[in-house]
């Protein structure tokens, strides 16, 4: 046996204390699927469509898909950032301030998110101006929630 | 400072404060030892915290990582043609080079980004947290300015030179 005083004994050791990534996500109940979220996805487009941007962000922002696979989360996304972009400038610290403080957390998540992947860097912009609203209305708060918060979206 | 620019600035700076929240940890595998957890290795998940990525556009981003005792900060330089990318790698290999007079700067660059820091809990415990943020900021907003004028120059050279050499031609 070669090298055997670089094996980690301690990583056979069940007691041993460790965690890795699948030991600290979040125990959930149910795991939610694309199908089910499908008719959230589309009561989303319907609001946004009408205008009613306030109340679409409201439910974009409550009660998202935390125990969804990585599918249905990106296809959630995917509206969420939609309903984001198509809020005018001027109307995005409105609806920031009229959000919770728990709604304006998961906001911060889907801001962060959409910068880290290509088809939200590219609406970098409106993204960056949704986090200057929720960082006057709201502070280092959400933002300090999102870091040790281990429910992504 | 352009429109567009500040609420980029501003993020980063909301993030770095949030993430500046550094304590002294030793390591949990390696005895006596005390080291950056984002930096090796890991086999202890909960020690890294949710990393943020702040992006203006495709090509000009920032990654923050943060963990329990050190954050690590990744900064993609603005690079919008082939003279802007040989400027950003040269300037970033020059202060690279001279890490140790930088304290937070990092040797190499994480993979994809132009220049990279790393902000310990000795660091913070050294300086004033506020000030190292408004390091990074104020770097932010140098490298940029310095980048396109380094190229301006570049291209007022580049034309004398030709102006001089082929005037040797004409007749």
């Amino acid at each position: 046996m070669t090298d055997w005083r670089r094996i980690d004994i301690d990583a056979f050791d069940p007691e041993s204390g460790r965690l890795t990534a699948a030991d600290i996500a979040p125990p959930y109940a149910t795991q939610v699927s694309l199908a089910e979220l499908q008719p959230r996805i589309a009561q989303l487009r319907t609001l946004a469509s009408s205008g009613d941007m306030q109340a679409a962000v409201a439910l974009a922002t409550s009660d998202p898909p935390y125990s969804a696979d990585a599918q249905a989360k990106a296809a959630y996304f995917q509206a969420v950032l939609e309903t984001l972009t198509q809020v005018r400038q001027a109307d995005i610290a409105g609806v920031v301030k009229a959000l919770q403080p728990a709604q304006q957390d998961v906001l911060v998540k889907y801001l962060y998110k959409g910068m880290s992947v290509p088809e939200g860097q590219k609406q970098g912009g409106i993204l960056l101006a949704w986090f200057e609203r929720l960082t006057q209305a709201a502070g280092v708060r959400p933002v300090t929630h999102y870091i040790n918060d281990r429910n992504t979206v | 400072m352009s429109q567009s620019l500040r609420p980029y600035l501003t993020a980063v700076r909301y993030s770095l404060e949030a993430a500046l929240t550094l304590t002294n940890f030793p390591s949990q595998e390696v005895e006596r030892h005390n080291r950056p957890e984002i930096e090796v290795p890991n086999t202890s998940a909960e020690l890294l915290l949710q990393p943020m990525h702040i992006a203006r556009s495709e090509t000009e981003q920032v990654l923050i990582e943060p963990s329990v005792n050190s954050v690590r900060v990744s900064l993609m330089v603005k690079q919008a043609d082939e003279i802007e990318q040989i400027l950003v790698h040269k300037f970033t290999m020059f202060l690279e080079q001279r890490a140790e007079a930088f304290y937070i700067l990092r040797r190499v660059p994480v993979k994809g980004y132009s220049i990279s820091f790393l902000i310990t809990n000795k660091h913070t415990e050294s300086m004033k947290t506020a000030k190292l943020v408004d390091f990074i900021i104020e770097f932010m907003e140098e490298v940029d300015k310095e980048i396109s004028e380094m190229k301006l120059f570049l291209n007022a050279r580049a034309r004398f030179v030709a102006n001089e050499y082929l005037g040797e031609f004409v007749y």
